[in-house]
């Protein structure tokens, strides 16, 4: 019991020097909204754990016996007891579900109606996914496989599919993953707010080599990709 | 490897071959050595509930050798970065995982607890059989069946390789068109169908054969996990019997369920999640009634909240099926389908809390003593929480765009199936042990099982949530030094080798106990028991119940021994059912698997003859009854 004690503050420990996992170290808006979400769930829920927990070490401690002969009086069932644990957790759920509905609407991105316009003043990428690669097509017709470049601080929409199976499109540290589906359009939204490189991955297998299936991301100054854009 | 005649063929399914020849030859030696033909005769006929459970048992555990040899060896070729261990890259990686997932769940975890079933149930509840013990006997052929024609797939260089969800359009013959993903469906189809009789088998047991008095609110909680898991079988089965179906369609004759613009690949996700999230409740249901039963008889106290936990199990089994989109958040089926599955998916950690907190007090104010299946089962609420609370974790939608299809799910599963299912199958096998043997397994032992298996269990899995939210997918086979995961692999590599280590001695534990002469007693455990099955001799007789006492209350036996309450024995007043021996059922699904095979390998005229094989056996059985005679001789005495 003691054991489990001092693993999970080892998973603290690993937490707080979590700034280089980077999930939790995210370069975009999306990825710190999703990040703050983990760590209210996760707070909450190590509160849940706690007390399981405590009770658990507790109740063993003080109720384990070696005499054989001790029958215990049969105990009663606690009404208080029963409804606050089913009420607390329905509040505790309660307090994490709207959050959950207000970052699940804002960052799920469906674009249709606004796709035109998202042309001209953002920039849109398509990405086309396929066994083993993805290839990045930009606005002006520049095509790219495996090096998508973005401008800093500027909002990117992606409109995915695939060729042939299901792949998934990931950068952990801008955003988290959308399915590309072969017949099938999936989008993407997000604003990198750091210059630097971050590793893109196929997330869904996809067959023999899915895990060869990887891209790089730079994410560089607007000069530096507008020359790009025009080489 | 190049050989003669055979061809090209990968070295360790080579390996493979020679180690099964020698295995097949020691096991004739062994029992012809041991004149033991007579015994697996025997067994082949049986029809017996505790004989069909005991052979569900060991066949699990053979497989859960085979999957666990998978997870050593996929955790060997992800122990460092960039590794290249054997020929476990690229398609033989990717078989190792699907091989790995669908025997641990359909093999093992299954076959573990509907035959704890097998054993418990009628002895709990007061029956002398199943309802129906030819179709039990069935049941556990097709179980077997179909996992060795899965097994099969390795010998011949075809192991499916699509994962064990089999996601279209990767499945389809459009990208993998070899024979491999043919056994996925088959054996799953010929497993499934011996699941399905079993859930008929145990509805009508529960229903038509509790004792005199049990009414359904006197029942103890595994009948009541069973019952419900059951009527889950009975609706979630099917589904996967239809998709498979389509996805043979789609395979075999030029269909486009899954694929081109008439068909979809997502419906394949829906209608598999449709099936498999009711599946792992069906895996952790059983798992819950054990525990229950377990916890209360070593605390020496009532369940806590009897009927809250029957409540929550109903809840918990209805919540289950209207979750099933949160494995496919991703999949861009919108905010407001996200949305919904999400807030389901939260739902049910209500009902999860409650019977988390009815076991802790359930030992408040009991008298708590550290045998080995109490071990198991204290084990499993701290790792079993430690799942549901990523679980939660998983539900808030736009957060599970991070963690989806990495190592953070993998962890989180294995928590749960590992911490919940395998754990309760443990506790029940070491619990029930003296039921289905007559014999005790060594204390001392099993309590080093358990805690190099913790350890280890720990050690493997914990680390894969930082893998994870480091970026790691799952069904890699391999990482880069860059990629800041090695730590964790390593850790959890060391972790899965101890686990291994942990399960030689439940072995030893085996060998030891069946040299052991020490006969158990009937209430094998300290005295303590509680339920109608600890009443009956150890092993449970053939016949255990032609005296059946009349139940009074929950816990019928431990009132009766501590003199609160009697326990009037009376003569059963059900009919028994009637058991026979019968060579049947293994020729029936023998021929249904050569049908298969046949179907596997496109064998057209094989698959006619023997399909209509088939059909004759369905028309013999329809034609015999061996009731008849029985309850003739019955109603003339
Ligand atoms: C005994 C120790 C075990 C170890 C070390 C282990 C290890 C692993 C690993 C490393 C993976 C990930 C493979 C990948 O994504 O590339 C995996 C997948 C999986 N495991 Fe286990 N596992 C164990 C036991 C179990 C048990 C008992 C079950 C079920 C009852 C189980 C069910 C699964 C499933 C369903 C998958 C997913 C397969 C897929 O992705 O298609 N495992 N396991
Ligand atoms: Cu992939
Ligand atoms: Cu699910």
């Amino acid at each position: 019991m003691v054991k489990h004690i001092r693993k999970m503050s080892f998973f603290f420990l690993l937490l707080v020097a979590g700034c280089d996992i980077r999930v939790l170290d995210p370069a975009s808006e999306t990825g710190r909204r999703i990040e703050d979400l983990i760590g209210l769930s996760f707070w909450m829920m190590m509160l849940v754990l706690v007390i399981v927990f405590i009770l658990f070490i507790h109740f063993i401690k003080k109720y384990r016996v070696k005499d054989d002969s001790y029958v215990p009086p049969e105990e009663k069932e606690n009404k208080w007891l029963e409804i606050s644990w089913t009420v607390l957790p329905i509040i505790l759920l309660i307090i994490l579900a709207i959050p959950t509905v207000i970052a699940t609407y804002n960052l799920t991105y469906k674009s249709e109606a606004e796709e035109d316009s998202l042309k001209k003043e953002g920039l849109h990428v398509e990405v086309t996914a396929g066994q083993f690669s993805f290839t990045f097509t930009y606005p002006n017709g520049k095509e790219s496989t495996n090096q998508l470049l973005l401008p800093v601080d500027r909002e990117v929409t992606f409109t995915l599919t695939s060729k042939d199976v299901i792949h998934s499109f990931w950068v952990p540290e801008l955003s988290g993953k959308i399915d590309a589906i072969p017949g099938k359009q999936t989008h993407l939204k997000f604003t990198p707010n750091q210059v630097g490189g971050y590793q893109g991955k196929c997330a869904e297998f996809c067959g023999s080599h899915h895990a060869m299936m990887r891209f790089t991301t730079r994410v560089v100054e607007q000069d530096t990709f507008t020359e790009w854009m025009d080489k | 490897m190049n050989l003669p005649v055979i061809g090209k063929v990968p070295s360790d399914v080579v390996v493979a071959w020679m180690v099964m020849l020698i295995l097949g030859a020691l096991t004739i030696i062994f029992l012809s050595k041991k004149k033991k033909w007579s015994l697996l005769w025997e067994y082949m006929r049986t029809t017996h509930h505790r004989k069909i459970g005991t052979m569900y048992i060991m066949a699990a555990i053979l497989f859960f050798f085979r999957g666990g040899m998978d997870a050593l060896l996929i955790r060997t070729q992800l122990a460092v970065p960039q590794n290249d261990f054997w020929v476990y890259q690229g398609d033989k990686y990717n078989e190792l995982f699907t091989f790995h997932g669908t025997v641990m769940i359909f093999f093992v975890a299954m076959p573990l607890l509907i035959g704890l079933m097998n054993v418990a149930i009628p002895l709990q509840i007061g029956a002398n059989d199943l309802a129906f013990p030819y179709l039990n006997a069935v049941s556990f052929w097709l179980f077997f069946a179909g996992a060795m024609i899965f097994n099969m797939s390795f010998f011949f260089n075809a192991a499916p390789n699509a994962g064990w969800t089999a996601y279209a359009p990767l499945s389809t013959d459009a990208y993998t068109a070899q024979v491999n993903n043919n056994y996925y469906i088959f054996g799953l189809q010929v497993s499934g169908m011996g699941t399905i009789l079993t859930a008929i088998n145990m509805i009508v047991t529960i229903f038509r054969l509790r004792a005199p008095g049990m009414k359904m609110t006197r029942m103890p909680l595994f009948p009541w996990s069973t019952l419900v898991t059951s009527v889950l079988i009975l609706v979630a089965f099917p589904v996967l019997t239809i998709a498979l179906t389509l996805l043979m369609f789609d395979r075999y004759y030029g269909t486009h369920f899954f694929m081109s613009e008439m068909g979809d690949p997502v419906y394949w996700q829906h209608l598999f999640w449709i099936f498999g999230h009711p599946e792992v409740y069906i895996l952790i249901i059983p798992a819950f009634g054990i525990f229950s039963d377990i916890i209360s008889h070593f605390s020496r106290q009532k369940v806590y909240g009897y009927k809250s936990m029957v409540g929550a199990i109903v809840l918990i089994a209805m919540l289950g099926f209207m979750v099933w989109a949160h494995h496919m958040f991703t999949v861009g089926l919108g905010a407001f389908a996200n949305t919904f599955f999400a807030i389901t998916t939260m739902m049910i950690a209500v009902p999860t809390g409650i019977k988390v907190f009815n076991w802790l007090f359930t030992m408040r104010h009991g008298a708590i003593r550290m045998t080995t299946p109490m071990l198991f089962s204290l084990g499993f609420i701290p790792t079993f929480v430690m799942g549901g609370v990523t679980g939660v974790m998983l539900a808030v939608a736009a957060a599970d765009y991070q963690y989806h299809d990495t190592y953070f799910v993998v962890a989180h599963f294995h928590y749960t199936m590992v911490g919940g299912t395998v754990l309760g199958a443990f506790a029940g096998i070491y619990y029930w042990f003296p039921k289905m043997t007559g014999k005790k397994l060594d204390d001392s032992l099993g309590k080093w099982h358990f805690w190099l298996f913790a350890t280890g269990f720990h050690l493997t899995f914990l680390p894969q949530h930082f893998a994870g939210l480091n970026g790691m997918p799952r069904r890699v086979y391999t990482y880069l030094p860059e990629d800041g995961v090695a730590i964790y692999n390593g850790v959890s590599t060391a972790g899965a080798f101890l686990m291994g280590i942990s399960m030689l001695f439940l072995l030893y534990n085996l060998y030891k106990t069946a040299k052991s002469k020490e006969k158990a007693a009937a209430d094998a455990w300290l005295g303590d028991g509680r339920t109608l099955e600890w009443t009956v001799a150890s092993p449970a007789p053939e016949h255990p119940f032609e005296q059946v006492p009349y139940v009074k209350s929950v816990d019928p036996f431990w009132f009766h021994k501590r003199r609160i309450q009697n326990m009037p024995m009376g003569a059963n007043p059900r009919p028994s059912p009637v058991s026979v021996k019968t060579i049947q059922p293994l020729l029936f699904v023998l021929t249904i698997s050569m049908m298969s095979i046949a179907f596997i390998y496109h064998w057209i005229w094989v698959e006619i003859i023997f399909g209509l094989l088939v059909l004759m056996f369905f028309l013999l059985r329809t034609l015999t009854d061996e009731r008849e005679s029985v309850y003739r001789k019955e109603g003339e005495a």
